[in-house]
């Protein structure tokens, strides 16, 4: 009998040393160095003065806005008319190579699929192998230290920064961000955080302001050399975070020239487009209604927009109300969602027009054909809708 | 069962050439590019086979090692010569890992010659968007067809328990199916995110990471270890149910 126990060990012994072994190996690294302590303004100056430019990283995002999530399993890859919505839900993995300012490559992982946005110089490609098509502008030289926008994708941090790249390292959007702090918000480092494996100064900003749906956003900022390397923004009364955006993994030095190099493959759909008379992006919301290819302009939206007046900007710091008309047959709210029958149904009804309510910003759209973007309650955008 | 799984490609293969063209975005991945490029037809073979067709042959093949010769009752006749039970375990898992390399081989092969024979064949065309030669292409469909005979190693491990379990095969190889079916359920539903991590199929179409520029071994890696854990854990138990087994067949 004692016999026959011990050759059922094994059977036991086996999962006990595999369910130790991932116990271990999933504790916090613990005992690293701890950075030696700084101020916010320290760790500000830090990040500002960062000279890190040549990188090559993975990065993910991390969204949990409380829209609907869309399922992304099976070999085939998600259909296109899902695709910008899609990058506001779920979890997203992107490559980033970056070496000196005008070269830059990001892919955007799908399954079995992958959205690529090259620059090299003056020459910008955005490609996606699901339908094959690219896009090619030829930038002109004075912008050429600027990569104009491309995907909507973290419009819903904080309305009123003007939000540019596609999957954007950390460090354009924690530049953004830090370059809009005013009394509004208090900002203290908390304790050292370990990201891609590296420690980090966690720097926190907590909006002063009750009426904001925004908790906090933490950033962390590379105890070495300065970088930004995660970024996570708290909604109000919500344990996991709304929005988060960080390197998984992190290597400094220049990538594979190689990387940056990209022509077309044949049986490609190619656009040439004219790069745009003033940077994209320059309106929060703009960003957020591509066309269907999820390039912005590309169906004439950016013709269509010159005759849109300008937006009308109420409340400061992070209670911004961004209001604006859409008109002409380019960009109109019941246009826009009867392109996307997904964001219909997330809509909801409320006097005075629709909401698309997620958990850190709020879209009004009026009966009137205004749309009212802020990272407030629905009460504050409609009081902001109704004329004084 | 080679042959059943090298008809897939042939089969992929003549139904794009008869057909009109496919609209680029509709159906399974790469269906569209075949008439481009002949090569595909490999890797669209082994993305249409991966879900059902693969773990079904490994779990008749490895369902099949004990208890079929129980079945056919001529376990007990091995076991009469001086090999030992654990030395016919580990050639009869050996037999399965044969098959869980061969499989995927045959079907990428297969894949890459019929493609060359009924449609062009040139630079392949990754997901990047980047494109590399042909016989790069063909080495990469060969680190495809490991990942996936890597991926099916678990599989083929806790079919080698199941048929320890039971003088049945048939048995075993349904179990061992089921299984397959039911993680990859599981792996579906959005609600069991802690778990997916843990599936056996989690990483079965991750392979899409060896067809970027630059390769990404991350799910490579990943999915090593997991398999290895689960030939670890079903392979204890497999040594253990069988080395206290009663053997009456």
């Amino acid at each position: 009998m004692n016999r026959r126990l011990l050759r059922w060990m094994p059977a036991a012994v086996v999962p006990a040393v595999i369910a130790a072994g991932v116990a271990v190996g999933s504790l916090p690294a613990s005992a690293v160095d701890p950075l030696p302590a700084k101020s916010p303004e320290q760790v500000l100056a830090l990040v500002a003065e960062h000279k890190v430019d040549a990188l090559s990283g993975t990065v993910q995002q991390n969204s949990s806005l409380g829209l609907p999530e869309l399922p992304q399993t099976g070999p085939s890859a998600a259909s296109a008319q899902t695709s910008w919505l899609e990058l506001l839900s779920g979890p997203h993995t992107a490559r980033v190579y970056k070496d000196g300012p005008t070269k830059m490559r990001i892919q955007i992982l799908d399954p079995m699929a992958e959205r690529d946005v090259v620059r090299n110089g003056r020459e910008l490609w955005w490609y996606s192998s699901k339908d094959q098509s690219a896009v090619h502008i030829t930038l002109p030289e004075l912008s050429a230290t600027r990569l104009p926008g491309h995907e909507p994708l973290e419009t819903p941090v904080k309305p009123g920064f003007p939000d540019s790249s596609s999957m954007p390292t950390p460090a354009e959007l924690t530049d953004k961000l830090l370059a809009k702090l005013d009394p509004s918000t208090d900002i203290s480092v908390g304790p050292d955080v370990q990201v891609a494996g590296r420690t980090a100064y966690n720097l926190v900003l907590t909006p002063r302001s009750q009426q904001t749906l925004v908790g906090s956003v933490s950033i962390a900022v590379d105890g070495e050399n300065g970088l930004p390397l995660s970024l996570q923004v708290m909604a109000r009364g919500q344990a996991e975070p709304a929005f988060s955006l960080a390197y998984t993994s992190l290597s400094l030095g220049a990538p594979d020239s190689a990387l940056f190099e990209f022509s077309p493959p044949s049986g490609t759909t190619v656009k040439e487009l004219q790069p745009p008379p003033r940077p994209l992006g320059a309106y929060p919301g703009r960003d957020v209604l591509p066309g269907r290819d999820g390039m912005p302009g590309s169906d004439g939206h950016s013709g269509g927009f010159t005759d849109v007046g300008r937006p009308q900007v109420t409340g400061s710091g992070w209670e911004t109300i961004v209001g604006f008309r859409v008109g002409g047959d380019a960009l109109d709210a019941e246009g826009l969602l009867a392109r996307e029958p997904l964001l219909q149904e997330a809509m909801v009804s409320v006097p005075g027009g629709k909401v698309l309510s997620t958990s850190l910003l709020n879209v009004l759209f009026t009966d009137d054909g205004r749309i009212f973007v802020g990272a407030v309650p629905v009460e504050m955008l409609q009081s902001a809708a109704t004329p004084r | 069962m080679l042959a059943a799984l090298a008809a897939i490609p042939i089969l992929i293969a003549v139904a794009v050439r008869l057909s009109s063209a496919v609209p680029p975005g509709r159906g399974p991945a790469f269906l569209d590019r075949i008439t481009q490029n002949g090569l595909f037809v490999g890797v669209t073979g082994m993305l249409v086979s991966i879900p059902l067709f693969l773990p079904l042959t490994v779990g008749v093949v490895a369902g099949d090692t004990v208890a079929g010769e129980a079945g056919l009752g001529t376990l007990r006749y091995l076991l009469v010569a001086p090999a030992g039970r654990v030395k016919l375990l580990l050639v009869k898992y050996a037999g399965a890992l044969v098959f869980c390399i061969v499989a995927p081989l045959v079907i990428a092969l297969t894949g890459a010659a019929i493609g060359a024979a009924l449609f062009p064949v040139g630079r392949v065309t990754l997901l990047s968007g980047d494109t590399i030669a042909p016989a790069e292409a063909v080495l990469r469909l060969i680190l495809i067809a490991a990942y996936i005979a890597v991926s099916l190693l678990g599989l083929s491990a806790i079919g080698l328990f199941m048929s320890t379990l039971t003088d049945v095969p048939v048995g075993a190889m349904a179990a061992t199916v089921v299984l397959s079916v039911v993680s990859q359920v599981l792996d579906a539903l959005p609600q069991l995110e802690w778990l997916h991590p843990w599936l056996f199929s989690h990483y079965w179409l991750g392979f899409s990471e060896l067809l970027r520029q630059p390769i990404g071994w991350d799910s490579f890696a990943s999915n090593a270890w997991l398999q290895a854990g689960y030939v670890a854990v079903f392979g204890a138990l497999a040594y253990s149910r069988f080395v206290t087994k009663d053997i009456l067949s």
